[in-house]
C-alpha cells in the first residue's frame, strides 16, 4: 500500500474576495489581480460565480494565494470588495475579523460593522466619472486601490491590463490607467497598514499555465491529438467549446457548432466512425438529449469523449451554479445495457490529465467514456504546471494492448486506435470477439476493412442477428471491456491519503477533492485522523481499491454536492456499506469547514448505530 | 476483380424487403451510380436512419453506419466534415428525414456539406406496420389513424428549396434509368443534395403506385435549375408530378469553409498560414 504525502502547510494564505452586479467588472479585476500573482511564485486559485443574466444578478469571483499547491476556494477571506449593498451583505460574514473592507461608501452601507475591520472607503463610481467621464471603469480603480494596498508591480499590471483589453482600443485603454491611477492614490491617502504584499514572491519559472477547469479540458484534448469537435452552447460548458473552436483550427483540426446536442453527438459520432479522435462538451440537459446516441455509440463501439459540465438542476435549474447531480444519469442513464466509462477530475490541473485519459480509454475500448467536471472546476483557475511535451510519447501502434496507465506531467502517454492488421483484414470480424472485449476498428479508406456499424444486435461480422445466442455473445463482449478495465485498475496501487489504521474514512469524487483534504488537515490539528479515498474513474470502479479501503472503517463519510447522496447509493449498492452523508445542495461548493464539522461530530460518537441519524 | 455494379453489393446479406419493394429498385440505381462514377466501396461512408430505407447499409459492401431514427444528416455530416477525401451518403425515409429528423435538414442545408441525401418516401411507416408519416395522406385510414388523419401531408420539395439545399431532385423508383442519372448527378454535385424518391409501399398503398405512375412527368428539358422562385411552382404542382432536378447551384460548401477558418486562424497568429503544435498553443495561457 502506498500513501499520497500528507497536505504541506504554510502560513502564508491570502484570500480577497470580490463582489458585485454582472456588468461591474468584478471578474476581470480579479482576474487581472490572479494573473498577476500566477507570474510569481504564488499559487493562485480562483472561483467564480457568474449571474445567470447577461447583466445584473450577484456576481463574485474569490482569488486564494499561497506558496503551496492550493486544494480548495478557502472558507472565510482577507480582503472583501463589494461594489453594492447586496454584495456587502451576501459576503461580509465570511470577512475574517480584522480584514480589509473595500467599498464605495457612495452605495454601500455597512451599519455597525464599522470597528471589526479595516475599512478602506473608496467612492469607486464617483472616481471613475472623475477620472474618465463615465462609470464603466470602477473595476479599475477597485484594482488600483488593491494594487496600492497590497503591493503590486504596476508595470507587470499595465501590461496584463494592456493584453486583456487591446482589441478595446486605444481610448477605452488609456480610460482604465486612469481609472487604475486614481484608486492607486486614493489608497496611498488612506493608507492602511495590510501585512500582505503580492510583490514578495520572486518571479516564477515559465513553466505555470492560469487555466479554468473547462480550458484545462481543452488543452488535454487537443494534447490527447483530438482533431474534431462538434458542439451545442449551454452554460456551464460553453467556455470549453469555445475554446476548441479558437484552438483546433491551428493545430489543423475542426470544430462546427451544431443545431441541437442531438446533433452534436450525431455528427462526432460520424466523424469518429471516419476516423478521427472527437469531443462534444455538454451540461446537464444536454447530456440528456445525447442519450440515445450515446448507446448507439456504446452498441456500435465507436471511441467517442462527452464532457458534461455538472450545473444545479432538474431541468433549466441553477445554470451558472455547481452541483455533483448527474452522476446516477452519467454512469446508468440509457434505454437497455449500454457500457461506458466515467471519469471525474478532481480539479483543473487533473482536468487536463484525465481528459487525456478519456481520449485514451475511449479510443483503447472503443467505448463512450464521459467525463464528469461541475461548474466549479469549470470556471475556476488555477495554476497549472506546464507539461512536458519532451516526454510524450506515443503508443506502440502494434502494441496498443498493452494498459492505459493514468497519464503524469512527467511522461504522458497517447493511445491511439487498434487497427486491423493485413492478416486479420483477409477475413475481417469487426466485431470479433475478443479477451478483453475490443476489437481491432477499420479506418474508411482501407481496403478490406469495409463493415456496417448499426445499431441493432449484430454478429462478430457487424451483421444484424437478433438470435438469443447471439446477443447474450454480444452483450458480454461489450461488457468485457469493463471488466477488463476493473481488472487492470486492480494491478494499480491503492491511492489514499491518510493512515491506513484510521477508523474515519472520507471517500468524494470530483471537485470536493480539495475541501476534504483541508477538513482532514484541521481535523488532524484537533487530534482526530481520517483517510480518505477519493476515485477518478466513477465507472467502472476500483473494486479492490475500494473494498481494501474500507476495511476496519468504523464510519465511512460519502461527501458530495447533491441532496439525495446519489455517490453513497452508488457505493451502498456495489459494496453494501452504510455511511453517513456529507451533502450540500445549494448551488456551492462544499468547504472544508462544512466537512470539519461533521468530521468532528463523528469523532465524537460512541455508538456506531447512531452514526446514520445525523 | 468485379467490374460491375456488383462490387458494391454485400454478397451475405439478402434484402430483408417485401417483394416488389421500390427500394430494391433504389439500391439498384444507386450501385449503378457507383460505378458510373468509379468510386472504390472502401471510400464510400453510407449513414442510414431507421425504417425499411435504414436497411440500405446493411445490403452494400462500403463503410457503413446504421444509427438511430432521424440522425443521419448530422451523422453524415460530421463524418464528411472529419474525412472530406470520402464520398459520403445519408439514407432514410419519410419519417426519419420529415418527422423525427426534420430539424436537422434546414441547419445541414445552411452548412451544405458536399453529401448527399436519399430521401425514400413511401408515405407511411412500412417497417413498423403501417402509421401515419408526414406524407400519408388526410383522408388515409393508417393504424394510428383509423379514422382518417386529420392533418395535411407535407410538401417536401417547395421547403428543400426554401431550405437553401443546394441540389434538389425528385426520383421515381419504377424509373431506373432515370433515377440512376439523378443520383449520379446528385454525388458529383459538390454540396448537399438532396435526391427525394418516390418508393411506394407494396402493403400500405397511401398513395397508389398506378396512381403516382399515371401523374408523373419530366420537369421540360432547359428547365431553369438555377432559379429559385421558378423551382417553387413545379415543385408544389401535384399533377403532373415532376420528375428530374428542380434546383442545382453552387454555394460554398462547410469543407472549403472549414479549410478557411483553419487559414483564418492561422494568419490572424503568425501572418502566414503555418500550423501549431499543442506545446505553442499552451505556452499562450502563461
Amino acid at each position: 500500500m502506498r500513501r499520497n504525502r500528507p497536505v504541506k502547510h504554510s502560513e502564508l494564505d491570502f484570500i480577497i474576495r470580490i463582489a458585485g452586479e454582472g456588468g461591474d467588472g468584478v471578474v476581470s479585476c480579479g482576474e487581472l489581480l490572479a494573473q498577476m500573482a500566477a507570474r510569481t511564485e504564488f499559487h493562485v486559485f480562483t472561483f467564480i460565480t457568474y449571474p445567470a443574466e447577461m447583466r445584473g444578478g450577484y456576481s463574485m469571483i474569490q482569488i486564494r494565494l499561497r506558496d503551496i499547491t492550493i486544494y480548495s476556494m478557502g472558507s472565510m477571506v482577507d480582503c472583501l470588495v463589494v461594489f453594492n449593498q447586496q454584495a456587502f451583505d451576501n459576503s461580509i460574514e465570511v470577512l475574517k475579523p480584522g480584514g480589509v473592507l473595500l467599498y464605495d461608501p457612495a452605495v454601500v452601507d455597512i451599519g455597525k460593522h464599522d470597528h471589526e475591520y479595516m475599512l478602506e472607503p473608496i467612492p469607486l463610481t464617483m472616481m471613475a466619472k472623475e477620472a474618465t467621464g463615465g462609470s464603466l471603469s470602477k473595476n479599475m480603480v477597485a484594482l488600483g486601490a488593491l494594487s496600492y494596498l497590497f503591493g503590486a508591480d504596476m508595470e507587470m499590471l499595465e501590461t496584463l491590463m494592456n493584453e486583456r483589453y487591446a482589441s478595446k482600443g486605444e481610448e477605452a485603454m488609456a480610460k482604465n490607467h486612469l481609472a487604475l491611477d486614481a484608486g492607486y492614490h486614493a489608497a496611498a491617502n488612506i493608507n492602511l497598514d495590510t501585512n500582505f504584499r503580492l510583490a514578495d514572491l520572486k518571479p516564477a519559472g515559465e513553466n505555470y499555465m492560469l487555466i479554468s477547469g473547462n480550458q484545462a479540458v481543452a488543452l488535454g484534448a487537443i494534447a490527447a491529438g483530438c482533431r474534431f469537435t462538434a458542439g451545442y452552447p449551454i452554460t456551464p460548458s460553453t467556455s470549453i467549446f469555445e475554446t476548441l473552436t479558437r484552438l483546433l483550427p491551428l493545430v489543423g483540426g475542426r470544430a462546427i457548432q451544431m443545431e441541437d446536442e442531438i446533433a452534436a453527438i450525431s455528427a462526432i459520432i460520424g466523424a469518429s466512425f471516419a476516423g478521427e479522435k472527437v469531443i462534444t462538451p455538454t451540461s446537464g440537459p444536454g447530456l440528456q438529449l445525447m442519450t440515445e446516441q450515446l448507446s448507439l455509440a456504446s452498441m456500435i463501439e465507436v471511441p467517442i469523449v462527452i464532457v458534461d459540465v455538472q450545473r444545479a438542476g432538474p431541468s433549466t435549474g441553477l445554470p451558472t451554479k455547481t452541483e455533483q447531480s448527474d452522476l446516477k444519469y452519467a454512469v446508468y442513464g440509457a434505454a437497455g445495457e449500454s457500457p461506458r466509462i466515467t471519469l471525474a477530475p478532481t480539479g483543473v490541473e487533473d482536468s487536463f490529465y484525465q481528459t487525456i485519459r478519456a481520449f485514451n480509454l475511449a479510443e483503447r475500448y472503443q467505448v463512450p467514456v464521459l467525463l464528469l467536471l461541475d461548474q466549479s472546476i469549470g470556471y475556476r483557475k488555477a495554476t497549472v504546471k506546464m507539461p512536458d511535451f519532451d516526454k510524450l510519447s506515443l503508443v506502440d501502434k502494434s502494441e496498443p494492448r498493452k494498459s492505459v496507465s493514468i497519464p503524469k506531467s512527467s511522461l504522458i502517454s497517447i493511445v491511439n486506435r487498434i487497427e486491423p492488421s493485413t492478416t486479420e483484414l483477409e477475413d475481417y470480424m469487426r466485431y470479433l470477439d475478443t479477451d478483453d472485449g475490443t476489437s481491432p476498428i477499420a479506418r474508411p479508406g482501407t481496403l478490406g476493412g469495409q463493415y456496417l456499424a448499426t445499431g441493432l444486435e449484430h454478429d462478430e461480422r457487424g451483421i444484424a442477428d437478433q438470435s438469443p445466442k447471439n446477443h447474450l455473445k454480444m452483450s458480454k463482449k461489450r461488457f468485457r471491456k469493463l471488466e477488463f478495465i476493473t481488472k487492470q485498475f486492480e494491478k494499480n496501487p491503492i491511492e489514499f491519503y491518510g493512515p491506513p489504521d484510521a477508523v474515519i474514512g472520507l471517500i468524494g469524487w470530483g471537485s470536493t477533492e480539495g475541501a476534504i483534504r483541508e477538513a482532514r488537515y484541521h481535523a488532524e490539528k484537533e487530534g482526530v485522523v481520517t483517510r480518505h479515498l477519493h476515485p477518478h474513474t466513477i465507472s467502472p470502479l476500483p473494486s479492490r481499491q475500494i473494498s481494501l479501503f474500507l476495511l476496519r472503517l468504523k464510519y465511512l463519510l460519502i461527501v458530495e454536492e447533491n441532496l439525495t447522496g446519489q455517490f453513497a447509493h452508488y457505493i451502498k449498492a456495489k459494496f453494501g456499506v452504510k455511511s453517513i452523508g456529507v451533502r450540500k445542495c445549494e448551488g456551492m461548493p462544499i468547504t472544508s469547514d462544512e466537512i470539519l464539522k461533521v468530521i468532528m461530530k463523528v469523532a465524537g460518537i460512541d455508538d456506531e448505530d447512531n452514526c446514520t441519524s445525523l | 476483380m468485379k467490374t460491375t455494379a456488383q462490387v458494391y453489393k454485400k454478397e451475405a446479406v439478402k434484402p430483408i424487403w417485401c417483394p416488389g419493394c421500390g427500394d430494391y429498385a433504389v439500391l439498384s440505381a444507386l450501385q449503378k451510380s457507383f460505378t458510373t462514377l468509379s468510386l472504390k466501396p472502401e471510400e464510400i461512408i453510407i449513414v442510414s436512419g431507421i425504417g425499411c430505407s435504414g436497411r440500405f447499409s446493411h445490403y452494400l459492401n462500403t463503410y457503413s453506419l446504421h444509427g438511430t431514427h432521424g440522425r443521419a444528416v448530422p451523422t453524415a455530416l460530421g463524418a464528411k466534415a472529419a474525412r472530406p477525401d470520402l464520398t459520403v451518403l445519408a439514407i432514410g425515409g419519410d419519417g426519419d428525414g420529415l418527422s423525427i429528423g426534420g430539424g436537422h435538414l434546414s441547419h445541414a442545408a445552411r452548412k451544405n456539406p458536399d453529401i448527399t441525401y436519399l430521401l425514400l418516401d413511401n408515405n407511411i411507416y412500412g417497417l413498423t406496420k403501417g402509421q401515419a408519416s408526414p406524407t400519408t395522406p388526410g383522408d388515409y385510414q393508417s393504424k394510428t389513424s383509423p379514422y382518417g388523419l386529420g392533418e395535411e401531408p407535407m410538401d417536401p420539395i417547395p421547403v428543400f428549396i426554401t431550405y437553401g439545399v443546394s441540389f434538389i431532385a425528385r426520383a421515381h423508383s419504377f424509373n431506373v434509368k432515370e433515377m440512376t442519372s439523378i443520383i449520379t448527378a446528385a454525388i458529383k454535385h459538390r454540396g448537399m443534395s438532396i435526391v427525394y424518391i418516390h418508393s411506394p409501399c407494396v402493403n400500405y398503398q397511401a398513395l397508389s403506385w398506378d396512381k403516382l405512375r399515371e401523374q408523373t412527368e419530366k420537369l421540360p428539358k432547359g428547365f431553369p435549375v438555377k432559379d429559385k422562385m421558378k423551382a417553387l411552382e413545379p415543385a408544389y404542382s401535384k399533377e403532373p408530378l415532376y420528375t428530374g432536378i428542380f434546383y442545382r447551384r453552387t454555394q460554398p460548401v462547410l469543407e472549403d469553409r472549414l479549410d478557411r477558418i483553419t487559414e483564418t486562424a492561422r494568419k490572424n497568429r503568425h501572418g502566414k498560414s503555418i500550423g501549431m503544435s499543442a506545446k505553442e498553443i499552451m505556452e499562450d495561457f502563461r
